[in-house]
């Protein structure tokens, strides 16, 4: 497996390899996020919800590992979403919430990591009968949601060796193989 | 409020608007478009980030049905001075000449009612303006002039591609791309620095090397006379006794305002063009606003390599090859072309979960491998089926207006070329030492909605893009499309963009306008 140094792209930040405007964005991304003023999820689902984060997108290396949950509560909670959504859904809010239920009912956060596991597989394969909601459409939203909070962290770009932030030059040389200096090398 | 009245109101500024825009205000019309997003500096606004550059999304919310239900947002639609220029990849290739004859040729679908011909001297004029880099010698179909810049540089995908499909006898060539690969001059904006390879066109250039409406034609027609009013929402078009439209009727900052308008020009692009047409019952004595709905095939295959492809580097689209325009083992009508892809990592990641379900140890394994990845795509031709279709739902929008639904299922046409495509691809990245190779069925860019022909019972503009109901409406932009085309879009809705305004002008001048 491919693994890439620590500090690659923190160290980037605040160098003159990054524009100003996209490191005042990384900045702001590596900060914590604060709860909604008006939360949708309640503490129950919001544990139901790290929980499932955990098992998605597992950060066993982190000390501290990147509060999803959190994230996505604040993302559902703003209302913003990503510009549709399937019509025979309720909405993304809803969708999460009502699916974290489902999973609370079925006894998620009393099994083991396989227990999880498991269940979670069947409600991606569409197995579980939720009413109003489509289980693997819940699946898809939420893994498509925490995969997307996740891999615009910085500190999940450096864990797959992405330098593309370091905008201020550009690259020289982008044939095959070519590498910059500050281009992560993977560690052995 | 009501405004002092101009000779043309332009709705949207993207593709179908902004060349339009600039060629009005180039004959001295008085000319406003109005926008519903922001004005963006790039240099100050733009963040190489994903995320950040989520704004350049429309985001409203439209609700997806059918057997492929169509992602929106980051998929196919932006807002913004520019629209959805300003996250095209700026691949602009032109399309065959037969593919304005799908019906002709294959009896399915219908024919534009104009020809490659006709629109063959604007994308000589558009590439020349944008400062287009590609080839001297494109090797597929009828000769072109050659490109105003050389080809952009071929990143790893594009060279890993390129090699396997010389082994496989498939002609490959640098593609045409709308992003400079040497400084340029641009008229009424100023120089234009060369690309830096920044790889990240898909998410809004910070130099003005890629080839988007707000530093080409929306400055040329600024500094002709035209007023650009941004963040200026258009919710209603409406008309006087006679059936004609008196203007439009916008929201800027909570008021509302009332331009009023000799003509209207609506180039709000293939969702929001036949949503305001069907809010404001216009133009559809045909019964066609929002049927014909139409997306491109475009599959994507990736595949993991031994070698480092580093795949956020370089022009993402760097080769291409038509030599899939007209396979002669197809079992389809149309066909497709290929591209070799870069991408970014939240995208990509977004793919392998939503495309591939990975998730847990599997996905994060997987994405570690990123800087391994290299992609290949198609953009290939889709055909109207009665039931692809975008209509009004009974959901309302933040903005108080009915979200629309837009309903897609590919047929059986979409599915074989796809199968065919897919049947390549694999073999190119196996030629090229590939391992774990999966495919991404996807569906690329909104069209077809507000249908041009020559019969105003099956469509809803003329040639000339007029509406055939209201004489003083006009639409230009991805909506009037007849069919798909093998090609992607942008360079062929600005080529319509200019000619529908050179035909308005020359009615004009006749005195028939
Ligand atoms: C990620 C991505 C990559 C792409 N890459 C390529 C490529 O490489 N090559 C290519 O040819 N094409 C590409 N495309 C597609 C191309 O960008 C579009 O096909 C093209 O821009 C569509 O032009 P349009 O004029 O129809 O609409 P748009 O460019 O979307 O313009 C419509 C404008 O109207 C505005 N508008 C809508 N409703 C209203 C309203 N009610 N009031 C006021 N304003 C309104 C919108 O804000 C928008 O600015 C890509 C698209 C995406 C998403
Ligand atoms: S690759 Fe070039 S054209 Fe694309 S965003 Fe970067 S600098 Fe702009």
């Amino acid at each position: 497996m491919t693994a890439y140094p620590a500090h690659s792209v923190t160290d980037l930040i605040g160098g003159a390899l990054l524009t100003p405007a996209t490191a005042a964005a990384l900045r702001d991304r590596i900060a914590p996020v604060d709860p909604p003023a008006k939360t949708v999820l309640d503490e129950r689902q919001l544990a139901v919800l790290a929980a499932v984060a955990a098992r998605l997108v597992p950060q066993p290396d982190r000390p501290t590992p990147i509060d999803l949950a959190a994230r996505l509560h604040r993302r559902l909670a703003d209302g913003k979403g990503d510009g549709w959504r399937y019509a025979d859904q309720p909405a993304d809010a809803e969708l999460v919430a009502r699916g974290l239920d489902a999973l609370a009912a079925a006894g998620f956060a009393g099994r083991d990591g396989a227990g999880q596991d498991e269940l979670l597989r069947n409600v991606q394969a569409g197995g579980a009968d939720w009413p109003g909601i489509s289980s693997a459409r819940w699946f898809e939203e939420v893994l498509a949601g925490v995969v997307d909070l996740y891999y615009s962290h910085p500190l999940a770009q450096e864990e797959i060796g992405y330098a593309g932030m370091a905008d201020a030059r550009g690259w020289q040389d982008v044939g095959f193989g070519a590498r910059a200096a500050h281009e992560p090398e993977p560690v052995a | 409020m009501s405004l002092d009245p101009v000779d043309a109101v332009v709705i949207g500024t993207g593709a179908g608007g902004a060349p339009l825009l600039a060629r009005l205000a180039a004959a001295g019309l008085k000319v406003v478009a109005l926008e519903a997003g922001r004005h963006w500096t790039p240099g100050d606004d733009f963040a190489t980030d994903e995320v950040a550059q989520s704004k350049l999304f429309w985001t409203d919310e439209r609700l997806s049905a059918g057997g492929n239900p169509i992602n929106f947002g980051k998929n196919n639609s932006g807002i913004g001075v520019g629209g959805s220029t300003l996250h095209y990849t700026a691949y602009t290739p032109r399309p065959q000449p037969t593919d304005f004859r799908l019906r002709e040729q294959f009896g399915v679908g219908v024919d534009w009612p104009l020809s490659y011909d006709d629109l063959a001297p604007y994308y000589a004029e558009i590439e020349a303006f944008l400062g287009v880099s590609g080839p001297a010698d494109y090797p597929w179909g009828p000769p072109r002039p050659a490109y105003p810049l050389a080809p952009l540089p071929l990143n790893g995908a594009a060279q890993l591609m390129q090699r396997a499909c010389a082994d496989l006898g498939i002609r490959t060539a640098p593609a045409a791309n709308a992003a400079l690969s040497g400084s340029w001059w641009q008229p009424g904006y100023g120089w234009r620095p060369a690309c830096t390879n920044r790889g990240f066109c898909q998410a809004g250039c910070s130099t003005g090397a890629k080839a988007s409406m707000d530093v080409t034609y929306l400055p040329f027609a600024v500094a002709h006379g035209a007023q650009i009013r941004a963040e200026s929402y258009v919710t209603e078009l409406p008309t006087d006794a006679a059936g004609r439209l008196t203007g439009a009727v916008y929201v800027k900052d909570g008021v509302t305002h009332y331009q009023t308008a000799a003509h209207v020009f609506l180039c709000a692009g293939a969702v929001e063009t036949p949503r305001l047409l069907l809010l404001n019952r216009l133009a559809n004595a045909s019964g066609q606003v929002g049927k014909n709905f139409m997306a491109h095939t475009g599959m994507q295959v990736w595949g993991t390599f031994d070698q480092m492809i580093r795949p956020y580097k370089g022009i993402p689209g760097g080769l291409i090859s038509e030599d899939t325009n007209r396979p002669a083992d197809a079992d389809f009508a149309g066909g497709y072309l290929l591209q070799s892809i870069g991408v970014m990592p939240v995208t990509y990641a977004g793919e392998v979960a939503r495309g591939r379900g990975l998730w847990g140890d599997a996905l994060t394994a997987h994405m570690r491998e990123y800087n391994h990845v290299a992609g290949i795509n198609i953009l290939g031709d889709c055909l109207p089926y009665a039931g692809n279709e975008l209509t009004l739902s009974d959901e309302i929008d933040g903005r108080g207006l009915p979200k629309p639904l837009v309903t897609f299922t590919a047929g059986d046409n979409e599915k074989r070329l796809t199968a065919h495509a897919e049947k390549i691809m694999r073999r190119i990245w196996d030629a090229a030492g590939g391992h774990d190779v999966w495919s991404y069925d996807r569906y690329a860019h909104t069209i077809g909605t507000a249908r041009m022909g020559t019969d105003p019972a099956a469509s809803v503009v003329d040639p000339d893009g007029r509406a055939h109901d209201v004489p003083n409406l006009t639409i230009c932009d991805n909506s009037v499309f007849p069919s798909a085309l093998a090609a992607n879009p942008a360079l062929t809705i600005m080529a319509l963009s200019l000619r529908t305004a050179d035909r308005f002008l020359a009615r004009g001048a006749r005195g028939e306008a």
